[in-house]
């Protein structure tokens, strides 16, 4: 028995090592080392807010000349794989000896991990979430990009080639790499159909197996969850007028607060790790949660009786894009790299790694990987308009005079958790 | 070479007729290693403290006010730092209680070979990865883990259950209940109890307990007026390591636990996405504060008297 | 003669060790008794089996005519001062002294009171408020006798008292402790390897080797009248004639013992070459060989001192040559 234990942790550590950081998943924008980044952090924020709104005045690079022998770049753990980890899943290595740029990477595991590196510098490019992208944009710390130098950018997928999070002002500033759901698994033990809506994890309910879903359900262990609820209420309660879940006024706000509150009395663990959320939904008995398709896939993949569904109400999710330093030392290896993220295995192979979305639509289909078009289905692909893609929560929003701004967020959900 | 050795010569002459300045020289690195590096960073995080963060626009202002610390008294923070001081002092007393018994067996009764497989035994769960310690505590008490499996089999499924029940403390599982993060603490840091609880203990000479039994006291009594306050230096050495290390400990009740927040938790989450630097160092010096009102009360109660 | 404490056939073995080795004992009530012995004779395990520390492998032990194996050490009537004193560190003076007391629920005031007296006893009335550390070696001797005293034991055991105390402050405490006894009238029981201070206060004197008990007698008997060359060796610095000469004397092949006081110069007698002469201020000690068997003899003060490698005739009284018939 106890070998057996030993035997399974081990196996999960070496995910645990070899994806991500101390805790972070393999991709979330939480995770991170404490205090390790405190000075580093507060000068990000600072310069991001500082800068803000100041208009932009960039040149930008009109033809790629020799590569510099390198590039760096900052990425979330698992996000650039060389077949270390899994030998399958490698798209960096045919990069380097077609081009002879050698990539460095460096991982973070919080956007503001990122933004502190960016501003650091000596790093080229970020793989930079939604949240991330526009406080480097307003902190000039990234450069537009040119989109001629990128012969494949006609390929990207057209939802995302003007995507909000790296379109500012009618410029380019990042190229699309990789979006996803936030979706509902489920135990299809419990489930015989996928359940319609994200009320299974919100009201206190008995499941379809004859059990109350107290203690049988999770939710994301991070502020930003309150979209979800604010995404419920959006699709449940229209009176409250939410436009989009990440600018809620004080009433919205508290409306979704409440829901919280009410869900708090059926969540058991808030989940925070990837791999604990795995391991719940293996031996907690665990009927639903939202999580990521990353999950899903590894349980599925363990012979887990496990699925997933966008409920009717849709669901948040995150889109990254790569972006370029402003003062990046080895701009013709980076535009290198960003065609490459587009024409290369990358697209199709990461999305099967990750259980993600490519940015380029035929790299589900053209098998220049392993991803298929039923697994881009599975991931979500066409679910694109349902999804709210997550971005900072600002006070000074567009679509209401004054929003709850993201430091409060942080502030109650602690107190929602704690039982407030 | 001639010269070299000469002015070699001539400093270590210096440095004999003048041992203060050798002293000087030999605590100047760490002083300076404690005064810039340690102490520096302290008051670092003390001056954040004393920032505050603008309601509206989420801007550090760097006015020194008490505002912040006026936050830690908010209900939901001021029920974070009750949580973790209530947690920490049970992971104490428990790792005391038990740690007690196993200190004294192996001061008094481990001799020769037992004595490193004493060693050997306390010490070891410290070389594995504390990741993996915790990971390994959330399998044995999931709902579907271990200890659920030896309930059942004792047919005490139901004794379980009652416990579980129990508001605060209880849950849906062990592993998501309080008394889950209460076991794993106590697990990872025994070990820092035990042995310097054990050191004291080995230090007690044998004929004081001889002595106290010989005028007549009963063993409890023994343990209570010879034994514990001599080996009280220990405990509370022993008391200083887990009371703080759990203060400050944001992994474990991560992973094993209601998720109800603690205090480094709290720091993560406010020094991170949130941005408010200031609230999170005020709640990084709460431990300070406690662990100093702590060593305080420790020093008053006469707990290093026999030092 | 009533028994105070009474061992019968008991010994405790470490292993194949015989620590104590079938012992019998049998102390009077109201006696100052001596265990006498090199160290590792067994002298402080027996005692340790008197006070309860030790458990018996066989045999008896009666205290005050009740069994006392399984009688644990504080149900026991008797006190114990220990070769270190062990006084408990954290505690003052007057706190150590009333410990018997306080264990044994005496209110505060009460306890505080008797302590006192048993501090004044000890000459230390002063010294309550300090702690032990705050004292010199014979103050703190004086303490733990303070608190074994207070308990009103029925017999006081002493494990080496007076081992770590300095020449001049040992003989006083002797002749203190000897006051003690007499003028408190319990028994006390003294371990100790020193054995002018076994004879000159002890009322009987047991003298132990490799776990048994040699000789137990008056310290006249055991002085005068040794039963065997180890004891005439070990308690003061007897002469061991060997059976060899004893049987050229006397005609029977045992040890016998000489006092060297007993030795003297004379006209006729036994040839003796001085080996060497040492002054001790009322006598002088004489070295010699004498048919080739190591001698000493004291010289009082007055008498004629040879030299070293003079040739002297030396001489005794027949009455003064005790003969050993014991190995």
């Amino acid at each position: 028995m106890f070998l057996l234990i030993v035997f399974v942790w081990i196996k999960k550590l070496r995910h645990l090592v070899v994806n991500t950081g101390l805790e972070a998943g393999p991709k979330h924008p939480q995770g991170g080392s404490l205090m390790k980044n405190i000075l580093k952090s507060s000068v990000a924020i600072l310069m991001g807010l500082s800068f803000a709104g100041q208009t932009m005045a960039q040149t930008m690079i009109t033809e790629i000349g020799e590569g510099e022998g390198q590039v760096n770049i900052v990425a979330w753990p698992g996000y650039l794989e060389r077949g270390e980890t899994a030998e399958a899943f490698d798209w960096i290595t045919s990069f380097e000896e077609s081009t002879s740029c050698m990539v460095n990477v460096k991982t973070a595991n919080t956007s503001d991990e990122m933004v502190a590196l960016m501003n650091e510098g000596g790093f080229d490019l970020v793989t930079a979430s939604g949240d991330a992208s526009l406080r480097m944009v307003a902190g000039k710390r990234v450069q537009p990009i040119n989109i001629d130098l990128i012969p494949s950018w006609s390929t990207v997928d057209d939802r995302l080639k003007n995507a909000p999070w790296h379109y500012v002002e009618d410029m380019h500033y990042g190229v699309p790499y990789m979006w996803g759901p936030n979706v509902l698994m489920y135990s299809t033990e419990v489930f015989p159909e996928a359940p319609t809506s994200w009320e299974v994890v919100f009201k206190a309910m008995d499941l379809p197996d004859g059990e109350p879903n107290q203690g049988r359900v999770q939710a994301y262990d991070g502020p930003i969850h309150i979209a979800d609820a604010a995404n419920y209420l959006m699709f449940h309660n229209p009176e409250l007028g939410i436009i989009s879940p990440y600018e809620l006024n004080e009433d919205q706000y508290a409306a979704a607060l409440d829901l919280l509150r009410e869900q708090r009395k059926i969540v058991s663990r808030y989940w925070h790790d990837a791999f604990i959320q795995i391991d719940d939904f293996k031996n907690e008995g665990m009927a639903a949660s939202g999580t990521w398709p990353f999950q899903v896939g590894l349980l599925q993949g363990d012979n887990t009786p496990v699925a997933s569904t966008i409920p009717q109400e849709g669901a948040t999710g995150w889109a990254d894009s790569t972006m370029m330093h402003a003062e990046a030392d080895n701009p013709n290896c980076s535009y290198m790299w960003m065609e490459h993220t587009l024409s290369s295995n990358l697209q199709s192979d990461l999305s099967v790694w990750f259980g993600a979305n490519p940015a380029v639509l035929a790299a589900c289909t053209d098998g220049r990987g392993m991803q298929t078009a039923e697994g881009c289905t599975a991931n979500g692909l066409d679910d694109f308009d349902r999804i709210k893609f997550w971005t900072t929560p600002v006070s000074s929003c567009e679509s209401q005079e004054t929003c709850v701004p993201y430091y409060r967020w942080v502030s109650d959900y602690i107190a929602v958790i704690g039982g407030r | 070479m001639k010269m070299q050795s000469a002015m070699l010569t001539s400093i270590s002459d210096t440095l004999w007729r003048k041992p203060n300045l050798l002293i000087l020289l030999l605590i100047l690195p760490p002083a300076l290693w404690l005064g810039i590096i340690y102490l520096g960073s302290l008051f670092a995080l003390l001056a954040q403290s004393f920032f505050s963060i603008d309601e509206f626009s989420g801007v550090i202002q760097y006015e020194l006010t008490l505002k912040t610390y006026g936050e830690l008294f908010r209900p939901s923070n001021f029920d974070i730092i009750i949580r973790t001081v209530v947690m920490a002092t049970a992971v104490t007393i428990g790792a005391a209680i038990i740690g007690f018994p196993v200190a004294y067996f192996a001061a008094r009764y481990a001799q020769g070979k037992w004595k490193p497989i004493f060693y050997l035994g306390v010490m070891m769960p410290l070389w594995s990865s504390y990741l993996v310690k915790v990971y390994s505590w959330k399998l044995i008490l999931a709902k579907e883990g271990i200890l659920n499996w030896i309930f059942e089999s004792l047919h005490l499924s139901w004794l379980l259950n009652a416990y579980l029940a129990i508001p605060v403390i209880g849950g849906y599982s062990l592993s998501v209940s309080a008394t889950g993060t209460f076991l794993v603490f106590l697990y990872v840091w025994l070990p820092f109890m035990i042995l310097p609880m054990q050191a004291s203990l080995e230090r007690v000479p044998h004929t004081m307990l001889e002595a106290s039994g010989d005028l007549g006291a009963r063993p409890y009594q023994t343990f209570r007026h010879v034994l514990l306050p001599l080996a009280l230096p220990g405990v509370i050495a022993g008391s200083i390591f887990t009371f703080s290390l759990t203060l400050g400990d944001y992994i474990i009740p991560q992973i094993v636990g209601s998720s109800r927040r603690f205090i480094g938790q709290a720091v993560y989450a406010y020094q991170g996405t949130a941005g408010n630097i200031p609230l999170a160092a005020a709640f990084a010096v709460v431990p300070i504060i406690l662990m100093a009102f702590y060593l305080w009360l420790a020093k008053r109660k006469g707990a290093f008297d026999a030092l | 003669m009533t028994s105070a404490i009474r061992l019968s056939g008991v010994s405790r073995h470490y292993g194949a060790v015989k620590a104590v080795d079938n012992i019998d004992l049998d102390i009077a009530e109201g006696e100052f008794f001596a265990m006498l012995g090199p160290s590792g004779s067994g002298k402080t395990t027996t005692l340790r089996l008197i006070a309860g520390f030790e458990r018996p492998t066989v045999g008896e032990i009666h205290i005050y005519g009740e069994v006392a194996q399984g009688i644990p050490p504080y149900k026991r009537p008797v006190n114990t001062v220990f070769q270190d004193y062990a006084l408990f560190p954290h505690l003052n003076v007057r706190d150590n002294v009333a410990y018997g007391l306080m264990v044994a629920g005496v209110p505060k005031f009460a306890r505080h009171r008797s302590a006192n007296d048993a501090l004044e006893m000890v000459a230390l009335g002063a010294y309550g408020s300090r702690k032990p550390s705050e004292l010199s070696g014979g103050q703190r001797q004086r303490v733990a006798l303070a608190r074994a005293l207070v308990n009103n034991p029925k017999a006081l055991l002493l494990d080496e008292p007076l081992g770590a105390l300095d020449l001049k402050l040992r003989e006083q405490m002797q002749e203190e402790l000897k006051a003690l006894q007499r003028s408190l009238g319990i028994t006390f029981v003294f371990v100790t390897h020193d054995q002018g201070e076994a004879l000159s206060m002890a009322d009987r004197v047991a003298v132990f080797n490799e776990g048994r008990i040699v000789q137990i007698g008056t310290p006249e008997d055991i002085y005068y009248r040794p039963i065997s060359p180890f004891v005439a060796d070990f308690v003061g610095s007897s002469n061991v004639l060997p059976p060899k000469l004893v049987a050229s004397l006397l005609g029977r092949e045992v040890y016998g013992s000489l006092r060297p006081e007993a030795v003297y110069l004379s006209d006729q007698g036994h040839a003796a070459l001085i080996t060497s002469v040492s002054f001790l201020g009322a006598a002088t000690r004489v070295s010699m060989a004498v048919s080739d068997v190591a001698m000493t003899m004291l010289l009082p003060k007055g008498a004629t001192i040879p030299k070293v490698d003079d040739i002297v005739q030396v001489n005794w009284e027949a009455s003064d040559l005790h003969l050993m018939f014991a190995p």
